[in-house]
């Protein structure tokens, strides 16, 4: 099953799970309709028109709170549901701004720990009850609540309590000062009290088609039809806030889970939008008349998780040594060309905060032996194997079946690091299982990957803390990382985090508690007729009510 | 007869209680559990605890095992899919249909196909006819399913696009007639029928192919000819008929091929079947709906058993007196 990188700013892990080869597409020849001639778009937005864009999962739920995959929800609730702002995906220059959704603005305390929300007054669910304060109030407790168990709810720990203090006004009261206050008020789509509170919490895992039966949205679109493992269709809201936008009309998910289906019917006319175009297509689809390309680096980065608790990843010398020994470049241009760069920090190479004085680690085989050897690894027994103590520097380097760049890395490193007399023994494991001893620790060595949250949160991944309760998966734990990742903690802005964010990346690029491998993009093929998409790190959807179509002909 | 039925009819219950039973323990020992997939993003052990506790999957095995037998045999529960909250028997129930019809459609264009081209490679034996027939018949018997699943949208979707290369209905075919609605529903079966149809119409025209040589050698038939029987009539009528005994049976057996066929053809062509949804919950370990759709499958294989014999006890009298 694949989970694809989450738009939402929590990290995630990228998809990718369904990879067939797409070599075969060279035999044939195209379809073939006129395309449209592109003068349309010189004209500017338009209303009205249907588009088909398609998807490889179906949504499991119309409930943000109870989703698993994040991926089906965020493309299709939101545009159902709305956040109180509406995060930007303009980080690049600096830390994200926020556009008004349902709150128009906001306001802090002076000690920053309340946070005032004014909402709209003419925002209204589809059923024509006003959205208030109360819904924003019973959100936050739908999301703390254990018989809920949202996987976010840890983005709501510092929350106290949500007061409403008039029908339009609601005060968020925290615990503690932290950068990321206002993202975790924000975090999660704001749930309609009046249709939903009828069904006590303890039900909700239990009642799915509660939520689609008492549907009622706030956003931009409002479910049409929907038919499991086939499609969802989205109509315009006419009660949306917004009277200029959305422009279309009607949007529908195709759920197709072959992804070389999904192409041939972008390039035969059927769809309007397909996601992640897999490489191997992408020369066919670059040469339609009908569809153009739209590349954009992604949140996510991949890497090799060395397991710290293993003695023979325990020090941070050998662990450079393995970076030495793996060959990324040829790494990133094997499998990705010119879509992807050797990620050099936890931070990528596109955000505000990215440290871009580290120079990515070069290959350099001799170096790397050098400091095995320094370390007492040596080929003692002239079987090519370095040993320290008697052990053979052996072990297992485990990847998810059904990724087929992680599984393709995998071989290239086992090659690579031979030649320094490291045996690492290519193992792939059915995502589930390789998910169980990620978690359990009872891996060797694993590639892996995921999407940088937005908040540039550090902690998750590795302060000390998060060693077995987090997802501090190779166990990694160093004071001097754990005091700065706190002290980061207590500023009540990210802007004010930059130094310490730069002497973080540098510690990090010191110990290499992973080998980061790669930064890629992700490439959409787009009908020539839609406009607007702006796709972005958060979502390709996430601007979709600015999206307009050309008419045909 | 209805003694045998009953026989049957036992050991078949007994049968699928104790597939049922394995299978609840080994998906519970396997590796990977649910709520790593539903605890998010982040594999946050925190949630997944609280999962645990909000599905009993903190509770002893034996409990869990006694609870679930308890709800599906005394209350004909089958409970709730862990994954998207929807009752068991409404997700099963809802891609039933699908199935069936894409699974009758292939098991016709199989025997279709299947009969007349074995029959005629019988008869031709040796013949370049003959040869042709075996070599496409290997070919479709020995090719991946889904290769030719994307070989056929590559074909007729794109180069000559002339069927639909996915789902159960056009975009908009909601507002169609009730007559364009079921062209419109044949027009989208008849790739992914004709796919797994004809993959399996490999296999059965082998085996026809060869029961029928080993017919066509037979005394009575060479007395059928010396009859002066007309060589349609002892083909078709004498040989074949004895020739379809075993074919009937191969039609029970062949169950477990189809659904395993309308698997990969249901992701290939994105068709709403039983296949995608246990292969969905077995990726994310939904234990209620694969014990659900387990107890389904195995049902209708044991049927299947049990029908392919009864069909051969009805052309075969000496199974009825034995």
């Amino acid at each position: 099953m694949p989970i694809a990188a989450a738009p939402r700013r929590r990290a995630a892990l990228p998809a990718g799970l369904l990879a067939l080869s797409l070599a075969l597409w060279a035999a044939c020849g195209p379809a073939g309709e006129p395309a449209p001639s592109g003068e349309g778009a010189a004209a500017g937005p338009r209303r009205g028109g249907t588009i088909v864009v398609g998807t490889i999962t179906d949504i499991e739920t119309f409930n943000e709170l109870l989703d698993t995959s994040s991926r089906a929800f965020h493309d299709v609730g939101y545009q159902m549901f709305l956040h109180l702002l509406d995060e930007q995906p303009d980080f690049t220059e600096h830390p994200p701004s926020f556009a008004p959704e349902l709150a128009t603005s906001w306001e802090w305390s002076d000690d920053h720990l309340a946070l005032t929300f004014h909402l709209r007054e003419d925002a209204v669910w589809s059923d024509g009850v006003p959205v208030t304060a109360e819904d924003v109030r019973f959100t936050w407790e739908a999301q703390t609540s254990p018989e809920v168990a949202w996987d976010g709810a840890y983005t709501k720990e510092s929350i106290e309590d949500v007061e409403v203090v008039a029908p339009h006004t609601v005060v968020f009261r925290f615990s503690r000062v932290s950068p990321t206050q206002l993202l975790d008020a924000l975090e999660g789509v704001v749930l309609p009290k009046h249709a939903w509170g009828k069904l006590p919490f303890s039900e909700w895992r239990r009642n799915a088609d509660f939520f689609r039966e008492n549907l009622v949205v706030a956003g931009p679109y409002r479910l049409e039809r929907w038919t499991p493992q086939q499609e969802i269709v989205l109509v315009r809201n006419e009660r949306y806030f917004d009277p200029e936008q959305p422009y279309l009309d009607r949007v529908i998910f195709r759920i197709i889970p072959e992804k070389s289906n999904q192409v041939t019917q972008l390039l035969t006319g059927d769809l309007h939008l397909v996601e992640q175009i897999p490489r191997t297509a992408l020369p066919r689809v670059r040469a339609s008349e009908r569809v153009r390309v739209e590349a954009f680096w992604h949140r996510s980065y991949a890497f090799i998780l060395w397991n710290l608790e293993d003695p023979r990843f325990s020090e941070a010398e050998v662990r450079r040594a393995l970076t030495l020994a793996i060959d990324r470049q040829q790494m990133v241009d094997t499998l990705w060309g010119d879509l992807g760069r050797v990620a050099t920090s936890a931070i990528v190479h596109h955000v505000w905060a990215h440290d871009d004085s580290i120079e990515p680690m070069p290959y350099d085989p001799a170096r790397a032996r050098e400091l095995l050897a320094a370390a007492g690894w040596r080929d003692r027994d002239g079987d090519g194997v370095i040993e320290k103590d008697g052990v053979p520097f052996a072990f297992d380097l485990v990847a998810n079946q059904g990724n087929q760049e992680r599984i393709d890395a995998v071989v290239m490193a086992q090659e690579q690091l031979r030649r320094v007399g490291i045996d690492a023994r290519p193992r792939m494991l059915e995502f589930n299982a390789m998910a169980q001893s990620l978690t359990e620790g009872s891996f060797e060595a694993m590639i892996f990957a995921w999407a940088m949250p937005t908040t540039l949160d550090l902690r998750y991944a590795f302060h000390s803390s998060e060693i077995g309760a987090g997802s501090n998966f190779s166990r990694y734990s160093s004071p001097e990382v754990d005091r700065l990742i706190e002290e980061m903690e207590r500023l009540p802005e990210i802007a004010q985090a930059e130094p310490i964010l730069l002497q973080l990346q540098q510690l990090l690029h010191r110990d290499q508690p992973m080998t980061l491998l790669w930064e890629s993009q992700r490439v959409n093929g787009v009908s020539r007729r839609l406009h607007g998409l702006d796709a972005n790190v958060l979502s390709t959807v996430w601007f979709l009510r600015r999206w307009w179509l050309e008419p045909a002909g | 007869m209805i003694a045998l039925v009953l026989r049957r009819l036992a050991a078949a219950l007994l049968l699928l209680y104790l597939v049922l039973t394995a299978t609840f323990f080994l998906i519970h020992l396997a590796p990977g559990d649910p709520t790593v997939l539903l605890a998010g993003d982040r594999i946050n052990p925190t949630v997944a605890e609280r999962l645990r506790t909000v599905y009993g999957l903190d509770r002893p095995l034996r409990e869990q095992y006694l609870t679930w037998l308890r709800s599906v045999v005394i209350e004909g529960d089958w409970g709730v899919s862990l994954h998207n909250g929807r009752p068991v028997v409404d997700l099963l129930a809802g891609a039933l249909p699908a199935t069936a019809l894409l699974a009758f459609s292939a098991l016709l264009v199989q025997y279709a196909v299947g009969l007349p081209l074995g029959v005629a490679a019988a008869r031709r034996r040796g013949a370049p006819a003959d040869g042709a027939i075996r070599v496409i018949s290997l070919l479709l018997y020995s090719m991946p399913l889904f290769w030719l699943g994307l070989m056929a949208i590559l074909l007729f979707a794109y180069a000559w696009p002339v069927l639909p290369p996915s789902h159960m209905r056009a975009v908009g075919a909601g507002e169609l007639g009730p007559w364009a609605r079921l062209a419109d529903l044949l027009l989208h079966l008849a790739l992914p029928a004709l796919t797994l149809g004809l993959s399996l119409a490999g296999g059965t025209v082998r085996f026809v192919r060869n029961r029928m040589i080993e017919i066509l050698e037979e005394d009575y038939i060479r007395t059928a000819r010396a009859k002066g029987l007309s060589e349609r009539r002892v083909v078709w009528v004498h040989a074949l008929r004895n020739a379809l005994v075993p074919v009937v049976q191969l039609l029970g057996l062949s169950i477990p091929f189809l659904l395993n066929g309308s698997l990969i053809v249901e992701v290939v062509f994105s068709w709403p079947g039983l296949g995608r949804t246990a292969f969905q919950a077995i990726v994310a370990r939904d234990f209620p709906v694969i014990l659900a759709a387990t107890a389904f499958t195995a049902a209708l294989v044991v049927a299947g058993n049990l029908l392919a014999d009864l069909l051969h006890a009805a052309v075969d009298p000496r199974v009825r007196r034995a």
